[in-house]
């Protein structure tokens, strides 16, 4: 038996892709790594069971790929796909339609919460239970080896069957879990799958050779009993289960069964459960049983059909007491899913006089989305077992203090066997912490006898991301399906980590502790703080100390230390010979980084052999002699709110929030950005002001809003502190009279330098001091974040002071700040400069992707407010329909409007002087004096409506804020716009309603890693764009362009500010549909976004990204409506691709074919060129009767 | 007309004009066309060390530093795409180059320090590679580095290729050493088979506008040739290998003076760069006219006729040149 250490998505693509002929897929978090791997698998020519290589075919959506499925599998091809969540639901319909025609397929998911209040990739039941009335058998997996298994039984059961599988697995904890398993062969799978079923499906194929027609129209005297006619099918599912897992059992010797029972054989208390809860149920009923306990666990692995009479022989007769727990909730049930069905099976065997007593049955929630399931956790269920008066529903895992259905749970129990060795690692996203570690449980899972368990967490943030690794390995087989509790061995690798959150906290007595610090031995100790010195004294820890950051920079690996403290890690733990060890890492080294070249093994190489000559031990005292204490995660004036709840969420101890502390229905607070101090640059810009000209450059491109340019009174500053500089402007007339200063947020800024890259301003002596310079932070955080405090609390000058151009827009206040995006992302300026514009008038619908991520995931916000309260209001629904969601909260707005100008009407006799007037004139979103008057015209008609009686005039005065204008915009990226919410974006579009559409186009699905979408240019190599993408980018611009009444820009900030700012200004002031499409460097492109200006400028000069403007107001003044902003093609196509990795790598793998598709890019682009060219020129005769903008109460008199 | 058919570092050309090391030898269709205009062989744009190392570790950084970051992104790039970004396409090339053209191929190397980087001119031979052209630069910037350490440094480099391979070794010098035949004598003792005379460089220059350095490829003038015709004039007859002139070669008559100074073969490349690979026939014929008007019968009979030991007032390459004005003005 061969023994593979790998993660339970891989586990379970490798038998779909073998066991499947078309393969379609959409990607979508945590399923999507399934698909990769069958796209690399099929790029790599490997064949399936049948000698074929698959075709992998990435659709628009989960619903394409659906629709794809079903069609496959009317050819009578062999099919499988992987999704989750929302993707699942997107699938609903043809999954009816694929279980009505009785085809045999089998899918694969990697089970996700639905998204409700809010989204969560992580695990719950809620997306399979939304499915369970599809018709298809629904098969559950609790462990990386079960979903290897439980995949192969669904594929041969499905053939055998006809019922359609759906199998699902425990998304991150199952999907993502390493685990070292016992990997099926071709032999086995061959064995286990019924080719009679193959040569079945097959026949039953369309053809027209041997036509039928499916998918016929029935009226009421058929369709029933067709629904009716598939009950056989159903009822032999079970039968036909049972044989096959009987099979697979002589085939591997690993047996399932479709319910399957652990634990005393005269048990009094079982619970009843699905996934990899049931692993943890099963670790701790074991341990309880062994404590004399007659307790046990009812495995379900066949929810549906559910097999009742199987059920009921499972369950021990002596049972007394059931609790079934439910990994999903249905606000308002009876009870959730299983639950129901436990109940009606039971009830009915009663009925029959089966049974002649029933159990006591309790139900209740746990997990939920990711939330821990722990041994105390299920001993906390058990103990509600026996309690007189249990609680009938309750929950486990959260503490409910507002309907008390929560259960105790005992935090300390730790029952894990002391044989499994446990290890914790905290790192850096980009540190290699969690690579490094997938190599160790290789080396250990693969090389010894020992088994291995790896699970990874990782925070949401794309810039200095923490990621912490769960490492378990011993001589038992791992049923510990949650995070460790009590780790013998606790590596940090930055030290930031010290200072953020209590990393000890899961050491266990006498745990090894190994610190990445660039401390000396003599200094380590006294440089802890009193928190880690009081664990690493009382818990007898042993304390260890690298400076692995200054090995691996020597190494030349600059800061990536992670094979560094991988040898320190082998060298501590002493699970194999140090040489063993090292060999093994090297070993490994080798064969990951081989094919990438020698240098880099080498330099890798060179980090293993200096490691442990840098190593040392610091002696643990027997007291603690720091007098420093850990700094508090959030300042102590942040807002209460703040205090409560989010500064928990930041130090990772949000599990112990209860419920009433969470607002019920998603609503959270903005502007909280602000309190996370991340500190993750090594060096910030530091402002020299005698050299500043003021150009703003710097403020315009960063990412994360960490330099910002103000200008102010200067009286207003005079209190500020000593070292806070500030010069009088000189670059506007218009801002004559006020001081300037350039502000760095050190805190916030991830030193992703592109402010100096663009800083033009030079020492004409010394040309490399520019006006900023990057800095050490160590040196100036203190000073600057002080600077910070008091450059916040300047008032802002009249916001109609500051011109519109492209060098003073930033000196308007940001609403959008300190995001978690990447450093260097492309994204994030957009959307700043467009809150400095309409900030305190703006309602975002986001589509799901990176700027939903690092707009609005927890634990904090960047979109924040103004002085007055206001600030951009966010929401995000769904991938697919951000553009229908922008629509809707346009088309809610304008009846808002309507209302309160319906009642503003009825009472203009009564109004005072001139209020009406200056309540209806015109008023546009851009235009600051009108809007400022507006504001104060609101003011005073609030006032008056104050001392008026009355229920119009109430109403009136929760409606008086919309009588000044709003504006709707809706952001998203590639992905949203180009392919799945394509439709909807379209329709938004040809509504006509005024409804602004950001597309932030980085060319492929960032958020998820980098598939391809219709926006991935020709020739860049993208996952399942392996070979290189061979047809051109869609010309989404052109396509918008064709409606007439559309206002379409092409835009490209980094390089081209001076257009996008009139870009993105005509858009708002166009009275109708407008479409923005901006160029987004990122990371997935492969090259160090420094330079992402310079490249950015390479795409505009070669017409891969023209920039344009198409507004149709200009043919009214007889003008073309297009204008081009970049006329002629100024560098060649090769130029701009040599310079991004994504291209290169096409180079690498295959020259002439590089060479054809840069040609073919370039004649691409020359005809795109072309037809711009004639378009720009084309000359409209003005219409009679012009219709611009059809929007309802529109915004823009 | 002449015979041109030459021996060059053991090989047989048909030419002594050869395509000179330059990104046009990544065009395999514009290489084939200076073949068919004439080329007595190619040489390869260098394998540069400094580039592959700088390309994989910029992978490292910016592409294997993105995996396993994100719960999302598992990574950013397909999995099958990590592979070998050292010589790998190098060698690809110089096999294809090799197939498709009929004249030797002469690949470029191009280290910064002795030791594993030589061994990539054992991959080059085992490629195919007819002979292996070695470009030495090193750009002194240390005061406290003297000229001794830095000439026997490259001396080892030589030493250190030549030991790789059983092909020859032609090595390309900067025109910067205060005593050239010396140092052409340290290389030919470590075991090089030819000289090339001499590289051009990237030179930076200066944009005022916005006072930094920029870097562009500026083509050469035939002006550039007579620095070229002293060095090979002086050093012919003086040192045991043959010699290439590169650089400044734009018309017949330069080629004609290149042969007539010393040169065994004449590298041509801003001249194809700026005019294509006809230049190659213009240069060619009208080198071969010029020559054969002369009386020679073959280029072997043209070549050293004016170089030190032979030209009639052999001084003038010694003395500085103000001294021979200076008489002119008398």
């Amino acid at each position: 038996m061969a023994f593979q250490t790998l993660d339970g998505n891989e586990a379970v693509a490798s038998v779909a892709y073998r066991l499947s002929e078309t393969i379609a897929i959409y990607p979508i978090t945590p399923a999507s790594v399934m698909g990769e791997h069958a796209d690399d698998w099929a790029a790599l020519g490997r064949p399936n069971l049948w000698g074929q290589v698959p075709s992998v075919v990435e659709m628009q959506s989960e619903a394409g790929a659906a629709g794809a499925m079903h069609g496959a599998l009317q050819a009578g091809s062999l099919v499988t796909t992987f999704t989750a969540s929302q993707g699942l639901l997107l699938m609903l319909p043809n999954l009816f339609k694929i279980a009505g025609e009785l085809s045999p397929f089998c899918m694969h998911i990697a089970a996700r919460s639905v998204a409700t209040h809010a989204l969560s990739i992580f695990c719950d039941h809620s997306d399979v239970m939304t499915a369970r009335g599809t018709g298809f058998a629904l098969l559950a997996s609790g462990s990386v080896q079960e979903a290897q298994d439980l995949a192969a039984i669904g594929h041969a059961v499905t053939l055998k069957a006809r019922v359609p599988v759906m199998h699902f697995f425990d998304g991150f904890r199952t999907s993502h879990e390493i685990s070292k398993i016992a990997a099926l062969s071709d032999e086995e799978l061959q064995a286990l799958v019924s080719h009679e079923g193959v040569e079945a499906h097959r026949a039953r194929r369309m053809t027209p050779d041997r036509p039928v027609v499916r998918g016929t129209s029935q009226n009421p005297d058929a369709f029933f009993q067709s629904r009716e006619a598939t009950n056989p099918f159903y009822q032999a599912f079970p039968d036909k289960l049972e044989a096959v897992m009987d099979r697979f059992a002589e085939i591997t010797g690993r047996r399932y069964r479709p319910f399957d029972y652990v634990g005393h054989p005269e048990a009094e208390r079982v619970v009843i459960l699905m996934g990899s809860g049931a692993e943890c149920a099963h670790e701790t009923v074991d341990w309880l049983v062994e404590e004399g306990e007659k307790v046990g666990v009812l495995k379900v692995r066949l929810f549906r059909p559910f097999a009742t009479d199987r059920f009921l022989a499972a369950l021990p007769d002596t049972v007394q007491h059931l609790a079934v727990l439910d990994r999903t909730k249905e606000p308002g049930a009876q009870g959730e899913p299983l639950l129901l069905e436990v109940s009606g099976a039971l009830m009915e065997a009663w009925s029959r006089g089966e049974r002649q007593t029933l159990p006591r049955l309790i139900g209740g929630r746990y997990g939920l989305s990711s939330r821990e399931f722990t041994p105390a956790m299920v001993c906390a269920v058990f103990d509600e077992l026996k309690a007189g008066a249990p609680k009938t529903r309750f929950t486990v895992g959260v503490r409910d203090d507002v309907t008390q259905l929560s259960l105790d749970v005992d935090s300390e129990l730790d029952i894990e066997s002391p044989k499994t060795r446990r290890a914790l690692f905290f790192g850096l996203g980009a540190d290699g912490t969690v690579s490094s570690n997938k190599a160790s449980i290789k080396i250990l899972g693969e090389g010894t006898d020992l088994y291995a368990q790896g699970h990874f967490v990782y925070d949401s943030k794309k810039s200095g991301a923490t990621t912490v690794s769960h490492l378990r390995f011993g001589p038992l087989p791992i049923r510990s399906s949650y995070q460790i509790r009590k780790a013998q061995f606790v590596a940090i690798h930055a030290p930031q980590f010290l200072e953020r959150f209590d990393v000890l906290e899961h050491a266990a007595e006498g745990a090894t502790v190994l610190l990445n610090v660039p401390w000396s031995r003599d200094e380590a100790w006294d440089r802890l703080s009193v928190e880690v010195q009081r664990v690493l004294v009382e818990r007898k820890a042993r304390l260890y100390v690298i400076d692995a950051a200054d090995v691996a920079e020597k190494a030349g690996l600059e800061r990536r230390i992670n094979t560094v403290m991988q040898v320190c890690f082998f060298a501590l733990a002493d699970i194999l010979p140090k040489d063993e060890a090292i060999a093994r890492i090297k070993d490994s080294i080798r064969e990951t980084w081989g094919r990438r070249g020698p240098e880099v093994v080498r330099r890798n190489v060179e980090a293993v052999d200096s490691a442990l000559a840098h190593l040392y031990e610091v002696p643990v005292p027997d007291k603690v002699t720091a007098t420093r204490t850990r700094p508090p995660r959030v300042p102590e004036d942040a807002p209460d709110f703040v205090q409560k709840v989010t500064r928990l969420l930041l130090e990772g101890q949000g599990d112990r929030l209860p419920v009433s502390a969470f607002p019920p229905d998603g609503s959270w607070p903005t502007g909280t950005s602000q309190f996370e101090k991340r500190s993750i640059a090594q060096e910030i810009p530091i402002w020299e002001s005698d050299l500043c000209v003021q150009c703003n450059f710097c403020a315009m491109i960063c990412p994360h809003t960490a330099i910002t340019a103000k200008v102010f009174e200067p009286e207003a500053a005079r209190n500020g502190p000593e070292t806070f500089e500030a010069v009088p402007e000189t670059q506007t007339p218009e801002l004559e009279g006020l001081d300037y200063r350039l502000q760095v947020a050190p805190e916030d800024c991830t030193g992703c330098g592109l402010c100096v890259e663009v800083c033009p301003a030079k020492d004409r002596t010394r040309p490399k001091r520019k006006a900023i310079n990057m800095q050490p932070l160590a040196e100036h955080c203190e000073v600057e974040a002080e600077n910070l405090k008091f450059f916040r609390s300047l008032p802002d000058v009249p916001r109609d002071r500051i011109p519109r151009d492209f060098k003073s827009l930033p000196l308007l206040i940001p609403l959008f700040e300190y995001s978690g995006a990447c450093a260097g992302c492309g994204e994030t300026p957009y959307i700043r400069l467009l809150t400095q514009l309409l900030g305190d008038r703006l309602l975002i619908a986001n589509a799901t992707g990176c700027s939903s991520i690092y707009g609005g995931n927890l634990p904090t916000t960047p979109y924040t407010v103004n002085a007055e309260g206001r600030g951009p209001t966010w929401n995000n629904s769904l991938f697919e329909d951000a553009a229908e969601l922008g629509l809707g909260m346009r088309l809610g707005l304008n009846k808002l409007v309507g209302r309160a100008r319906q009642l503003l009407e009825g009472m203009r006799e009564r109004l005072p002087q001139g209020l009406y007037n200056s309540l209806t004139g015109p008023c546009a979103t851009l235009d600051e004096v009108a809007m400022a008057a507006r504001r104060k015209a609101v003011a005073r008609l609030r006032d008056w409506l104050e001392d008026q009686q009355g229920a119009e005039m109430q109403e009136l005065a929760s409606l008086a804020d919309e009588l000044c204008p709003k504006s709707v915009w809706v952001i998203g990226g590639d992905g949203w716009a180009y392919d799945i919410g394509y439709g909807g974006l379209d329709h938004a579009l040809a509504s006509g309603q005024n409804l602004k559409l950001l597309v932030l186009d980085t060319e492929v699905y960032s958020n998820t890693g980098g598939q391809q979408s219709k926006a991935t240019p020709m020739g860049a190599i993208a996952k399942f764009a392996a070979a290189g993408k061979e047809t051109r980018k869609k010309d989404l611009g052109l396509l918008a362009m064709s409606y007439g009444h559309v206002y379409v820009a092409q835009i490209a900030m980094q390089s081209h500010s001076n257009q996008t700012t009139k870009a993105l200004q005509e858009a708002e002031s166009f009275d109708g549909p407008a479409l923005i499409i901006a160029h987004s460097p990122c990371i997935a492109h492969g090259y160090d976004l420094v330079h992402s200006p310079a490249q950015q400028k390479r795409a505009v000069d070669s017409w891969a990204w023209p920039i344009y403007r198409f507004d149709p107001r200009r043919i009214e003044e007889g003008l073309p409506p297009l204008q081009l902003d970049s006329v002629r093609q100024k560098v060649p196509m090769k130029t701009y691709m040599q310079e991004e990795a994504r291209f290169r790598m096409l180079e690498l793998r295959d020259p002439e074919r590089y060479e054809r598709l840069v040609a073919a890019a370039t004649e691409a682009a020359q005809d795109q060129r072309e037809l711009y060219k004639q378009l720009a020129g084309i000359h409209f005769e003005p219409h009679d009767n012009p219709e611009s903008g059809q929007g309802e109460g529109e915004q823009h008199d | 007309m002449i015979e041109l058919t030459t021996r060059w570092l053991g090989l047989d050309l048909r030419s002594p004009l050869v395509v000179g090391a330059s990104p046009l030898t990544d065009d395999v269709g514009a290489l084939r066309a200076c073949v068919d205009a004439g080329a007595g062989a190619v040489v390869m744009h260098s394998l540069f060390e400094e580039q592959l190392v700088a390309e994989q570790m910029a992978a490292h950084r910016f592409i294997d530093s993105r995996i396993n970051m994100d719960a999302e992104a598992r990574s950013f790039f397909p999995e099958s795409e990590v592979f070998e970004m050292g010589s790998g396409s190098y060698l690809k090339r110089l096999e294809r180059l090799r197939s498709t053209l009929d004249v030797p191929v002469i690949a470029s190397l191009n280290g910064i320090s002795p030791g594993g980087w030589t061994l990539h001119a054992r991959e080059l031979q085992d490629a195919g590679a007819d002979a292996i052209e070695l470009n030495l630069y090193d750009l002194a910037t240390d005061p406290a580095e003297t000229a001794v350490t830095l000439e026997q440094r490259q001396q080892e480099v030589v030493r250190s290729v030549v030991g790789q391979v059983s092909i020859p070794v032609s090595v390309k010098l900067s025109p910067f050493y205060s005593a050239l035949p010396a140092f052409v004598a340290g290389v030919e003792a470590a075991g090089a088979h030819g000289l090339v005379l001499f590289n051009r460089f990237y030179q930076p220059d200066m944009d005022l506008d916005a006072l930094t350095l920029s870097r562009e490829l500026v083509l050469s003038s035939s002006a550039e040739l007579p620095l070229r015709l002293h060095a090979v004039a002086t050093l012919f007859n003086r040192t045991g290998l043959e010699m290439a002139v590169s650089g400044g070669v734009h018309t017949g008559d330069d080629a004609a003076k290149a042969i007539l100074s010393g040169g065994t073969v004449v590298q041509v490349v801003s001249a194809l760069l700026a005019e294509g690979p006809q230049a190659l026939a213009r240069i060619s014929d009208a080198m071969n006219r010029r020559l054969s008007t002369m009386g020679y019968r073959t280029v072997a009979e043209a070549r050293g006729a004016l170089s030190l030991d032979n030209a009639p007032d052999s001084k003038a390459w010694e003395r500085l040149n103000y001294a021979r004005l200076l008489q002119g003005w008398r």
